[in-house]
């Protein structure tokens, strides 16, 4: 069997005596789909931005394509991930058409002007795919929430990753919007084998969509495949005693049948 | 006016003036786009006045005046470039006070050095007219570096100024791109006093762009619409001052206020009339100037 897409090993993150992050074990194939899920300051985005190659773990290793993540190596393996950061509140200020925005994503982006761009035809493809061809003239800062969050997803796969990673990407999204978008991100995990890991704070929204969900507080306290039963003790560690089990959908990871938390 | 135009251009002056403006003016136009992104005009301010300190110290030790200058503009911007992990002092803070600073050790230098060849008013205020031909050559060179500077990174600057932690998460250096916008920017300052002096030298980094960005939508319009309107603003500005009789530095900085007027008069109208007539449109659905 080849080697996982991406594999974290005895991850640690802050000081010995409180840590952020401690013991993450994880490995992700291609195809496959991976929410990320735990109460607000578990470490669910430093996690992911240990993933990206943006936060040096106190401890610990990262594999990536097989390949050890080093400070030498780092460019060239992260020219494989796309990330979608999560979306600070604050409205553009550069004037860029949607077009632009996305080429921003392209692999050689950031060359020196004398290597010229190309790319028209991986851009259009992306934003069809997202389904914003119209929208490809209009000024991005003029946009709605959901189709910024849109074009950013495009800018994330305009490069044709084999792993993204998503951190909330649903927070400027209505419920319509939020559906949508897992919808477009389980397709291409399907159609393309492209690994997707996503942090999200609700469990509900995500269930149905996603191949395993992590349950992250400082610690990976379950990580439940499809079809199976997160524990009640579970939940009442990650969240404390205050949670109460409703009722929910029987097909999604984590309810069993049974009722599920929020 | 045709007979002004004339006697402009044949003016012996003017022509020794013209090329190294026009190019200060097409190197701050690709520059201006950068300090507008990242939001460089308070530290332009800040180099320019540092810049006196280095004309200090070269006085003082009988250094040459510009590689000097020079070095100490770049030293400057090195010191506020933002890193990260290192916090305590702010850049706004850290500008303010690198200005009155090096401003203050600059006159105390000068004046205790008791030269007088040193024109402190055309340092402060520019005079492209009285450009000796050695500080021509350096201001090729010069200028020279700056545009090979922004030719190798202003995409990747550019990617930086919309969205930092994504460029970081391509594995671009973003660190050093900053160091190294942070120097092109010191030295287009220095490039820019000749012209315009210390006091005056913002207005050439931030004006053309400024005037572009009710019109651009992507980096090469904007890049070309601030070429379009620096060169404009500097034929201009050059020749009403060689028919009043003004500094020329501070009436190109005047043509280039003018035309960040006119354009912004422009576009309130075009996007009033525009909103008369889409009174119902939501902001997705209507249609925005591209470029």
């Amino acid at each position: 069997m080849s080697a996982p897409l991406l594999q974290l090993h005895a991850i640690a993150f802050g000081p010995e005596g409180a840590p952020v992050l401690e013991g993450i074990e994880l490995a992700l194939d291609g195809g496959h789909f991976m929410g990320i899920v735990g109460p607000n300051g578990a470490g669910k985005s430093t996690l992911l931005s240990i993933m990206a190659g943006l936060t040096a773990a106190r401890s610990g290793t990262i594999e990536l394509f097989g390949e050890r993540l080093t400070r030498f190596n780092r460019r060239c393996l992260l020219a494989d991930v796309g990330v979608l950061n999560q979306l600070h509140d604050r409205t553009p200020r550069l004037p860029l058409s949607v077009f632009d925005v996305v080429a921003m994503g392209l692999r050689d982006y950031a060359a020196p002007l004398w290597r010229p761009l190309g790319g028209e035809a991986a851009i259009k493809a992306t934003l069809d795919e997202v389904g914003l061809s119209h929208l490809e003239k209009h000024d991005f800062r003029r946009l709605s929430g959901g189709q910024r969050q849109r074009v950013r997803l495009a800018r994330a796969l305009v490069r044709r990753p084999r792993l993204l990673l998503l951190d909330e990407p649903s927070a400027a999204l209505d419920a319509a919007s939020q559906e949508q978008l897992y919808l477009l991100l389980r397709r291409l995990a399907d159609e393309q084998q492209l690994a997707i890991v996503m942090v999200e704070h609700d469990i509900a929204a995500i269930t149905s969509h996603v191949d395993s969900v992590a349950c992250l507080n400082v610690r990976i306290h379950h990580h439940a495949q499809r079809g199976e039963e997160i524990p009640e003790q579970v939940w009442r560690d990650m969240y404390g005693d205050h949670i109460q089990i409703v009722a929910h959908d029987a097909g999604c990871i984590g309810c069993g049948g049974k009722g599920h938390a929020r | 006016m045709i007979a002004e135009l004339d006697a402009f251009l044949a003016s012996e002056t003017i022509r020794a003036a013209l090329p190294p403006t026009l190019l200060i003016a097409t190197v701050t136009s690709g520059i201006s786009v950068m300090v507008l992104a990242h939001r460089l005009s308070f530290l332009t301010v800040g180099v320019s006045h540092a810049l006196l300190a280095g004309v200090g110290v070269a006085v003082t030790f009988a250094l040459p005046l510009l590689p000097t200058a020079a070095a100490s503009g770049v030293l400057v911007a090195l010191l506020l470039t933002p890193s990260k992990g290192r916090e305590g002092l702010d850049e706004d803070a850290g500008t303010g006070m690198l200005f009155a600073g090096a401003m203050a050790l600059g006159i105390v230098l000068i004046s205790a050095a008791n030269r007088y060849d040193v024109d402190l008013f055309g340092l402060l205020f520019g005079n492209i007219l009285t450009i000796a031909e050695e500080d021509l050559r350096a201001l090729y060179w010069l200028g020279g570096t700056i545009l090979a500077g922004l030719m190798f990174a202003a995409r990747a600057w550019w990617l930086i100024a919309f969205d930092d932690t994504a460029a970081a998460a391509t594995g671009l250096p973003v660190a050093l791109y900053r160091m190294l916008l942070y120097s092109v920017v010191a030295l287009t300052v220095v490039l820019c006093v000749k012209l315009a002096g210390a006091v005056l030298t913002t207005g050439l980094l931030v004006l053309p762009a400024a005037c572009a960005w009710f019109w651009g939508r992507s980096l090469r319009a904007l890049w070309l619409l601030s070429l379009l309107f620096s060169l404009v603003g500097s034929l201009v500005g050059l020749f009403v001052s060689y028919m009043q009789d003004w500094p020329s530095g501070a009436t190109v900085v005047l043509a280039l206020c003018l035309i960040f007027i006119l354009s912004w008069g422009v576009s309130w109208l075009t996007q009033s009339v525009r909103k008369r007539a889409l009174p119902a449109a939501s902001p997705a659905s209507s249609d925005s100037a591209t470029t």
